[in-house]
């Protein structure tokens, strides 16, 4: 067989970039560096507010990315451009003209690998980094518990019997944001935050911050929820949904209003005289309902050896081998009440407050009243 | 000798039927490759004039900020199919069953795909899955979008039952493409063509395949359970029963990544074909461009959640998505290095289909960069769920894999039909199509941080502007491929005659005659090198006959 | 390469050498069925998958709490891995030349595999949960259902290659047909393991 000899030109030849090379070069750098004065400079805010501590951080993480990313587009098009210009084949240019034969070049392979690693590296260790700040538990916080309906949303406060439709955080305090659904997947996205859960039936997501800036900002709906998914959003007039920023005076205000409005609400409980709640009349069905979307994260329906992060709670008023709750106490409702009012840390994590799984008196009383039926 | 087995005489390359006769078994039942991927372009093509006017209707919906042209209901349906019809009846059928059914066969030596009558199978499950999709028009369309969501899909209506089923045939109709594929170019090369001399096509081919093959099969199941959930209450999804809604996010999204890989992996491998050839010059860095395909793929299997940055998924888990999904910024910014060094230096021929491949590079490079963004949890947390993903999505699909299709068509039309299309027409497409292009999509971006959240038939009444400049840019997009659809009708009779190499291309291809005779070559080629060397002699033995009057090979005895 | 040039006879000679046709035909056969092998793999993967992620979603699992009979599911795979041996050996002796033996063991298999899938029927009714009762009856059912359904197609599969093989349409050098089923069959013992594994050891 004949064998195929390459010509002896199929050698790469050297490659001398010349002045005009350079001096686009030089412009797109002058572009590039200006492009990422702008995303400095730009006035984000005028736009969009920046309403809670995080808002800025996420902020100053776009200002980053959208920097490097539009430099180095200005970069890449810019040769682009440049090169389909310049190496055009003009009239003149014989038909079998051919460009320069290179093949590759180890070196400029190396670097151009190189340069977008350490973008990349430097992207992801930004993102990290404000990623755990918006990740990390800022103590001591107000649980504010967020519901997604078809379609609109109502929130629950500690101590505030129901749900109520409008949500109001006071300016300055840490907010844990539990976010959960009654019917389908919704979103919680309040643009002037930055944050955004999704709300997931059966799942609670949280998201932590601090109000910065008082105000009243709106909350979207960002996944889709069926017909009316569109009206979850201010835009239009059926279902406004805001969240207020309130000082703190007028947020007590607005708090012991409606303690007081939803404590005369159709589904209140006599108002615990001492700590103690009044089990009577609880409703097993609603408490069913109340397990699925808070407390099956962490408990299954099984036996008490059935561990999520607390115990399985089948039987928890009956199991023979488990006479008494993780607090000592006698397995009996009142006892089970005293645990979801105060929470409980044994051996096994924290069982969270009444406040932490956002539970109001109603609740509790209906959840032991399900917890009754489990056998 | 036994070292180029593949090949060698007595064997499956010479073993050759006569052409079939008649219209039914040569243009409709036809196992030959080139005839189905023509099949697929053309279905693909009725199917993206359909979700093209999808497209539209979205538009025009809003042009108003209270929407007004459909109820809500209609809405959701229309850009739920407007989605799975860009995604599976348009993208990637052109991308794997058209461009790789017609191109890649030949660029390897073979005479056809390793399954002929597989390859027809796959095909002719294709429109009837695409019409299912349609037909679910009249039971009630799906409304959850193409990512059909539970609980949101389990209440839909009776369509979206038709939806999965349409969307699993597609789906085992990809699985058998990339199986063949697969098979085929492992076993069915030329002798003398090695991996690292297969034209870069092929490479596109070569890793998209075993994604159609091993990702396409979990999408599936992932609708196998949905259909049962809702057809026979088998609690997969359904919270209320304890199924998990999550669990479709992961089956869905461990496929629909990857799946955009399939999209622009093809597309990759054709841009790589058409700069060097209107350059005249080698591809820069050959083998980093194969490498990095690889990478893609294989890093692409392991990115699926950061679709889910905002669903709950456990925080140990956000940080190795979040890295994993930027580490694909690194193999693809290879790619596109490569392609800007391919243009230095170049003899430059600016035909339609190289402006297009140009434009590919500009554009995708965008979508490439936003996707970056969105892999940043703290970033995704704002921007999830916007115009913002609908502004990036477009991006890489429109501006990368339907630029890529375009540059394609424009490219290889001739070796179809063996006359080019017009070249003035295809330059005003261009130019309204990128115009069109960037003017309905860039607004997006901020209309989606401002506050306009995706899948709504209306929006806040201070988005209206930007909406409408959004729309009208649509009208010129689509005047565009308006323009393109013309010249390719036109261009069919009355073009300008190609010859078998208009465009002094070097891959095998454009070795034989246009349009491509019936089992391609008389006699199966041997190959020496890859195929870039555009200062040197063409690096192919035993091509001498192929474009003189010599007999048509011979087919076998029996 | 010898035979290269031996005419094709439309039939095929009782130990007719391999010719170049064959050899590639086959190797495209197998690798192609390998392939198809690993994508029905993902296939039963992704429901493996769905039920990890279901068991340990903390949705409270075994909702209901069936009960499993392992002696019986053991007993149950000793038959399948036993039809795995006879199906070996079918292909073994069919490649020794014995017709006999070859069909006498694909039999054993048939038999073999009939009676797994009867097991398997009893396993459900012992059970007593049902495929829409819960996230235990979806994964469980689905799983071991589709695999029930690959060994009764692989049942079909085998009888057909017996049947074909009876007619000639084997030879004693040129078989992918049998080679396919062998491969088909260990693939569905595979699957097998790691349901067994997952469902009753785990
Ligand atoms: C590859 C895929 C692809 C393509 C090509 C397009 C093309 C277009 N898309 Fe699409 N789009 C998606 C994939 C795609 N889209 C997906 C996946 C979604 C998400 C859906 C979801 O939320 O579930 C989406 C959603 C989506 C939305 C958001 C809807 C919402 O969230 O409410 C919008 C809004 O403007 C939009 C607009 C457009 C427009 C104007 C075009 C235009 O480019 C269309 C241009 C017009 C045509 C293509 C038709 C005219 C062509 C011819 C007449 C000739 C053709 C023939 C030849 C070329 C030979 N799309
Ligand atoms: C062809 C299709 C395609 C392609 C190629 C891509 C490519 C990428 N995509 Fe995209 N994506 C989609 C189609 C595609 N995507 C679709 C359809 C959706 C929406 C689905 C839905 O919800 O409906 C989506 C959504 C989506 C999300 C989810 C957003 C959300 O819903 O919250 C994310 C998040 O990480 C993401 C990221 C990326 C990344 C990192 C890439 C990377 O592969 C991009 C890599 C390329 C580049 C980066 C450019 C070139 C590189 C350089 C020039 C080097 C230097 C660059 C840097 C250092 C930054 N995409
Ligand atoms: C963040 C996880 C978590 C959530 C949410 C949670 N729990 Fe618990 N729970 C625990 C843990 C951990 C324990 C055990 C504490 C220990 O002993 O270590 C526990 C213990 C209990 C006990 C005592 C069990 C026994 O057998 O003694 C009861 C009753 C209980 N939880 C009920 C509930 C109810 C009702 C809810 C929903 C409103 C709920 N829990 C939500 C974690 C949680
Ligand atoms: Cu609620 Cu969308
Ligand atoms: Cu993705």
């Amino acid at each position: 067989m004949e064998s195929y000899e390459p010509l002896p030109e199929n050698r790469d030849p050297v490659v001398h970039l010349d002045r005009q090379f350079w001096i686009v070069t030089a412009v797109l750098a002058v572009l590039a560096l200006l492009s990422i004065l702008f995303w400095i400079w730009a006035p984000i805010t005028i736009f969009m507010p920046e309403a809670v501590d995080k808002a800025q951080e996420i902020d100053a993480l776009f200002r980053f990315l959208a920097a490097t990313g539009t430099a180095l587009w200005i970069f890449i098009c810019g040769y682009v451009l440049y090169f389909s210009l310049a190496f055009r084949r003009h009239a003149g240019t014989p038909e079998n003209a051919v460009g320069i034969q290179i093949h590759d070049n180890n070196k400029l392979e190396f670097w151009w690998t190189v340069v977008p690693t350490v973008f990349v590296v430097l992207m992801a260790i930004f993102s990290i980094r404000i990623w755990y700040g918006i990740e990390v538990a800022p103590g001591n916080t107000l649980v504010v518990e967020a519901i997604g309906h078809q379609w609109y949303y109502t929130f629950r406060y500690p101590n505030v019997n129901g749900e109520v439709k409008e949500m109001h955080l006071p300016l300055g305090q840490p907010v844990t944001v539990h976010v959960t659904s009654a019917d389908v997947i919704h979103s919680f996205w309040i643009p002037a935050m930055r944050l955004k859960q999704d709300m997931v039936p059966g799942l609670i997501n949280t998201m932590e911050f601090t109000p910065t800036r008082p105000g009243k900002y709106e909350i979207i709906c960002t996944e889709f929820c069926g017909m009316f998914h569109g009206d979850m959003h201010s835009g239009t007039k059926e279902n406004p949904a805001y969240v207020y920023i309130d000082r703190p005076a007028q947020y007590a205000a607005w708090y012991a209003r409606t303690e007081r409005q939803q404590a005369n609400a159709s589904n209140a409980v006599a108002a615990p005289a001492s700590n103690q709640l009044k089990l009577a009349g609880g409703d097993a069905a609603a408490g069913a309902k109340m397990f699925a979307t808070k407390c099956s994260a962490c408990h299954a329906l099984g036996p008490f050896d059935q561990r999520i992060v607390g115990p399985g709670l089948k039987g928890v008023l009956y199991d023979p081998a488990h006479p008494q709750l993780v607090d000592g106490d006698k397995a009996t409702p009142d006892n089970v009440a005293k645990i979801l009012q105060n929470g409980f840390k044994g051996s096994m994590g924290q069982m969270p407050n009444q406040a932490g799984n956002a539970l109001s008196n109603k609740d509790i009383v209906d959840l032991v009243a399900y917890l009754k039926t489990l056998r | 000798m036994a070292a180029t087995a593949v090949h060698a005489g007595g064997g499956l390359a010479d073993h050759i039927h006569p052409e079939p006769q008649g219209f039914v078994r040569k243009y409709v039942f036809s196992i030959d490759h080139k005839i189905i991927g023509i099949q697929y372009m053309i279905t693909a093509f009725l199917f993206m004039i359909l979700g093209g006017m999808l497209a539209e209707l979205i538009r025009v919906q809003l042009m108003k900020a209270s929407g007004g042209l459909m109820t809500p209901e209609t809405y959701n349906e229309v850009y739920s199919i407007h989605g799975s019809t860009m995604v599976w009846l348009v993208i990637i059928p052109l991308l794997t069953g058209g461009f790789g059914n017609l191109i890649f066969p030949v660029q390897i030596g073979a005479r056809d795909v390793a399954f002929p009558w597989l390859n027809m199978l796959s095909f002719w499950i294709f429109p009837v899955a695409g019409l299912m999709l349609y037909a679910s028009f009249l039971m009630g369309a799906p409304t959850a979008g193409w990512t059909e969501y539970p609980p949101m899909s389990l209440q839909g209506q009776a369509g979206t039952s038709m939806w999965a089923a349409a969307i699993f045939l597609i789906g085992v109709s990809s699985t058998m493409t990339g199986i063949n594929f697969l098979v085929t170019i492992l076993k069915m090369r030329a002798p003398g063509m090695t991996y690292t001399r297969m034209p870069l096509f092929v490479w596109g081919q070569f890793v998209t395949a075993p994604l159609l093959m091993i990702a396409t099969t979990a999408l599936g199941a992932a609708l196998a359970a949905l259909f049962v959930q809702r057809e026979f209450g088998v609690a997969f999804f359904d919270p209320a029963r304890g199924g998990s809604p999550l669990l479709w996010q992961h089956m869905f999204w461990f496929y629909s990544h990857p799946a955009v890989y399939i999209m622009i992996l093809p597309a990759f491998g054709m841009i790589s074909e058409i700069l060097p050839t209107f350059s005249r010059k080698p591809i820069f860095g050959y083998k980093m461009i194969a490498f990095s395909s690889c990478a893609i793929a294989i890093l692409g299997f392991m990115v699926w959640a950061h679709h889910m940055f905002t669903s709950g998924l456990a925080p140990a888990l956000q940080l190795p998505f979040m890295v994993l999904t930027m580490l694909i910024a690194i193999p693809t910014g290879v790619k596109i290095f490569s392609w800007v060094a391919t243009l230095w230096g170049g003899v430059i021929h600016m035909t339609t289909s190289m402006m297009f491949a140009i434009g590919f590079l500009a554009t995708f490079t965008l979508g490439g960069i936003t996707g970056v963004f969105l892999a940043a949890v703290p970033f995704d947390l704002h921007a999830h769920g916007t115009y913002f993903i609908v502004a990036h999505l477009h991006y890489v699909l429109v501006g990368g894999s339907l630029m890529g299709i375009l540059a394609g068509l424009f490219y290889w039309y001739p070796k179809m039909t063996g006359r080019l299309m017009n070249e003035t027409l295809g330059k005003w497409a261009f130019w309204l199509f990128f115009i069109g292009f960037n003017g309905t999509f860039l607004p997006m971006h901020w209309l989606g941080m401002w506050g306009q959240p995706r899948r709504v038939a209306m929006y806040d009444p201070q988005f209206q502007g930007w909406n409408q400049v959004a729309s009208w840019f649509s009208f010129v997009m689509t005047a565009a491929l308006i323009l393109v659809l013309i010249n390719a009708l036109w261009s069919m009779r009355n073009g300008k005659r190609s010859g078998h190499n208009p465009w002094n291309a070097r891959t095998l291809e454009w070795q034989i005659p246009s349009p491509m005779p019936y089992y391609n070559f008389k006699h199966v080629p041997s190959v020496f090198a890859a195929p870039y060397d555009f200062a040197e002699p063409l690096p192919y033995r035993g091509l001498e006959e192929e474009l003189t009057g010599a007999p048509p090979p011979v087919p076998a005895a029996h | 390469m010898a035979v290269a040039s031996v005419a094709h006879s439309g039939f095929a000679g009782y130990a007719e050498e391999p010719d170049q046709l064959y050899i590639e035909t086959r190797e495209l056969r197998i690798q192609g069925f390998l392939l198809f092998m690993v994508s029905d793999l993902v296939l039963f993967s992704s429901f493996i998958f769905a039920y990890l992620y279901l068991r340990n979603s903390g949705q409270g699992w075994p909702a209901g709490g069936p009960k499993l009979d392992i002696a019986l599911a053991a007993i149950n795979s000793i038959v399948l891995f036993g039809s795995g041996a006879t199906m070996h050996f079918a292909l073994e002796n069919w490649k020794h030349g014995s017709f006999v033996k070859f069909a006498n063991w694909i039999v054993m298999t048939i038999i073999l595999g009939a009676g797994f899938l009867s097991g398997q029927v009893m396993e459900y009714i012992h059970i007593g949960a049902r495929w829409d009762s819960g996230i235990f009856g979806a994964s469980f059912y689905t799983l071991t259902g589709m695999h029930g359904l690959h060994v009764f197609g692989g049942i079909i599969y085998l009888t057909v290659l017996l049947l074909q093989a009876a007619q000639g349409k084997y030879t004693f050098t040129k078989y992918t047909g049998l080679t396919l089923g062998t491969l088909y069959w260990h693939f569905v013992d595979v699957i097998w393991v790691v349901l067994f594994s997952i469902f009753y050891l785990l």
